[in-house]
């Protein structure tokens, strides 16, 4: 029982505010007794001042209200960085603030967000930011951003139209229109530039180029070709695909698969055998002054009078045309004479139209009448001609001519109806076919070793290695039998389907008709 | 069972009355369930048991491998064990009792409740190519093409409940499937509509042929609204 300090009386009462005793007799404030048990010892656990309902420095913001400012702070912050207009941040904070139902957030996942709703919020209005650049602005996987773009469509039940598909003609537009290095360009050459490339893209959307795939490396192959086309120097895949935020070497592989295209699409030509994929780039103004002008007649169908061989435009503008400025560039008269004077022999030969076997002669009389020139000493400036095979692209501008509907963005049926002389099939679908093939001469090949093993009387020494064992460059130097060939010989000796087998599905066929251990 | 194990194996002539494309799809991956009915100590599994992994820092259930048929299973302390990787659904069951079986003779009472096939996913090739972008325009409602995120379009089909993938090159991959006649349904009612976006095709005049199938696919009011929005469109 304490006792008063003072008066020694046993009688106290505790101060409300101290928490401390005093002497109900004498008032006298006894010492501090009011300890709490400390456990643990001296290392044992430490409280924390807790205050609740506020947070931050001194400041007296609620949490949630800090957490939404903060929040949109960081979303003025995404759109600056994306450059995006003020009233678009304010479009991708109503998006969150409907998504988030005003609560927004904190952390990494809502970087994403912004990001994800930034694209939404672009593609929505039609105009196409590539998931690349977003992802690479906000520091994040594409994946990620994709995942979260697809949680925010399905969340606002956005369908067509209101969501429409990605477009690659304004990716296109937009790259060339924002990259510095086009910042000096001339109007002019910009505009025949976005000209060119929509029509080149235009014209890989028909041949499949960008079916199934990241359109942003084929703007970047289109934007390299296009610069090429027009002198525009110091363009590389490798800056271009830096600048986009694209994968380089798929940007090279899209390269590569455009000129294939031009190459095959070259091959109407008469001199179409000479074009290369090295030497595209030379032939491409030819190439795609072809392809516009083709663009520009009837499509095929509509035009009953095209026939097998010929061509549904006058292909003699586009020979005469390169063929002149070939001969401008050495001023030599008689060439033009010459040429003239074929290209009446041409029109007398076919009025409206030529076949490829028309502009194939009238090519290599052209050629044969310059050998003899040449041999006979008539011109004066073949020395300098024979430095340059081939004209320089950039000396000469008048190919395009920029008339055809597929200069400007269409609508897919409309490109699709266009014909531009070449038709391919979708590059997947091609390898698909080709390894099919391979398949089955393996298949071949493996039945004969089956063959020549049953019956050794009849065996045939070099039938037993599929061609391309034989060709192939890896496998050329061993000449012997693989495991593909060991599993097709197995699956045949079980009787399995050739067409099966060709799919290529061997683990499955080998499961079902080998191991056979589904059946009891 | 055993023979529903040999259809579409190629071993027989194709029932062009099941199958009116001409096309089987070929099974790749049956996924199914059982219940062991007991308590597992996965880490005596995994003592004594050949093939067998756990790191339960990673991932906490056993994984198991057998070779005939090729399977992995997912093993749960709580009894409940996922088989993976056969080619049908008797290869899985098969499997499964094989797997319970290890389990027995590693002293566990295990038995062998409530198998189920739970997904079968099956993959052709159509042999065409497909022109994804016209498929996804007209079938807005039903499919999802965003080549910046995946090659294939993803087709939901609503009758039977099947996802298919669709790539450019013709082939195909149906998942979500219970039951393999469902796998075969799906591509049957798909066919006819790849047939009108084959290469070479004007799809944009073939719209209204597939209007009985996508009505059929239709299973609520909702999407009866966005498809004629999309065909006026």
């Amino acid at each position: 029982m304490p006792i008063c300090v003072s008066c020694k009386g046993n009688s106290f009462i505790r101060d409300d505010t101290s928490e401390r005793l005093y002497c109900s007799t004498c008032g006298q404030l006894q010492d501090y007794d009011n300890y709490v048990d400390v456990y643990g010892g001296i290392s044992g656990p430490t409280g924390t001042f807790i205050r609740l309902g506020t947070s931050g420095q001194g400041t007296d913001y609620q949490y949630r209200e800090t957490k939404i400012h903060e929040a949109k702070k960081l979303i003025d912050d995404v759109t600056l960085r994306l450059n995006l207009s003020l009233s678009r941040g304010d479009e991708i904070k109503a998006m969150i603030d409907k998504i988030t139902e005003g609560e927004y957030g904190q952390g990494n996942w809502f970087n994403v967000l912004i990001g994800a709703c930034a694209y939404v919020a672009m593609r929505r209005d039609n105009k196409s930011m590539p998931i690349a650049q977003v992802g690479s602005t906000i520091g994040c996987d594409d994946y990620e951003l994709g995942r979260m773009i697809m949680r925010v469509v399905d969340f606002l039940d956005l369908k067509k139209p209101d969501f429409p598909e990605f477009d690659i003609v304004k990716l296109y537009e937009r790259t060339l229109q924002n990259w510095r290095m086009f910042g000096n360009l001339g109007e002019s050459v910009k505009e025949r530039m976005k000209k060119q490339g929509i029509f080149l893209i235009q014209c890989a959307i028909k041949w499949f180029l960008t079916t199934g795939r990241r359109p942003l490396p084929m703007v970047v192959a289109i934007l390299v070709l296009v610069a090429e086309l027009n002198g525009v120097g110091g363009v590389t895949i490798q800056e271009c695909a830096k600048e986009v935020n694209a994968v380089v070497n798929t940007c090279r592989l899209r390269y590569r698969e455009l000129l294939e295209a031009l190459v095959k699409a070259a091959q109407v030509l008469p001199w179409g055998k000479d074009v290369t994929v090295k030497n595209v780039i030379r032939h491409a103004p030819s190439v795609i002054q072809y392809m516009e002008k083709k663009s520009m007649s009837e499509p095929r169908g509509k035009n009953d009078l095209d026939l097998e061989g010929c061509v549904g435009l006058d292909l003699k503008d586009v020979v005469r045309e390169c063929l002149r400025k070939d001969c401008d560039a050495d001023n030599s008269a008689a060439e033009i004479e010459k040429l003239n004077k074929l290209s009446h022999d041409s029109q007398q030969m076919d009025k409206l139209k030529l076949s490829h076997e028309c502009l194939s002669m009238i090519y290599s009389k052209f050629l044969d009448e310059i050998e003899n020139l040449k041999s006979s000493g008539g011109f004066g400036a073949v020395h300098e001609r024979e430095e340059r095979q081939y004209f320089d692209p950039h000396d000469y501008t008048e190919w395009w001519n920029g008339k055809s509907e597929l200069s400007k963005k269409l609508l897919l049926k409309n490109i699709l109806e266009k014909d531009v002389g070449l038709d391919p099939m979708p590059p997947s679908y091609v390898k698909g076919l080709k390894a099919c093939k391979r398949r089955r001469e393996r298949i071949h090949a493996a039945k004969q070793r089956i063959h020549n093993i049953m019956h050794p009387s009849n065996a045939h020494s070099d039938a037993c290695i599929s061609e391309d064992v034989l060709t192939g460059r890896k496998r050329k130097r061993r000449r012997s039998l693989d495991w593909e060939d060991l599993i097709i010989e197995t699956l045949l000796l079980h009787q399995v389907k050739e067409e099966e087998i060709e799919q290529g599905w061997y683990n499955s066929l080998l499961d079902l008709h080998v191991f056979n251990s589904g059946f009891m | 069972m055993a023979e529903q194990g040999l259809e579409g194996s190629g071993s027989q002539p194709v029932d062009l009355k099941q199958h009116p494309s001409g096309i089987v799809p070929t099974l790749q991956n049956i996924v199914s369930t059982v219940n062991l009915d007991c308590k597992l100590e996965l880490k005596a599994i995994a003592l004594q048991a050949r093939n067998a992994e756990y790191n339960p820092k990673r991932f906490a259930a056993v994984i198991m491998r057998i070779r005939e048929p090729k399977t992995t299973a997912l093993i749960f302390a709580s009894g409940k064990m996922v088989c993976t990787g056969a080619k049908s659904e008797v290869q899985s069951k098969l499997a499964a009792r094989k797997y319970a079986r290890i389990i027995q003779k590693l002293g566990f009472p295990a038995k062998f409740k409530d198998f189920k096939i739970q997904n079968i996913v099956g993959s052709c090739d159509v042999k065409f190519p497909i022109r994804l972008e016209g498929l996804a325009y007209s079938h807005g409602a039903f499919s999802s093409y965003e080549p910046e995120l995946f090659p294939g379009l993803i087709y939901r089909m609503k009758q039977p409940k099947i996802v298919l993938l669709i790539f450019v090159s013709g082939k195909i991959v149906l998942t979500g499937a219970k039951v393999r006649g469902e796998t075969y349904e799906a591509f049957e009612n798909i066919y006819p509509v790849l047939t009108e976006f084959r290469k070479n095709q004007q799809w944009y005049g073939y719209v209204h042929n597939s209007l009985p199938f996508i009505q059929s696919c239709l299973s609520n009011e909702g999407y009866k609204h966005v498809y004629f929005f999309q065909l006026t469109d």
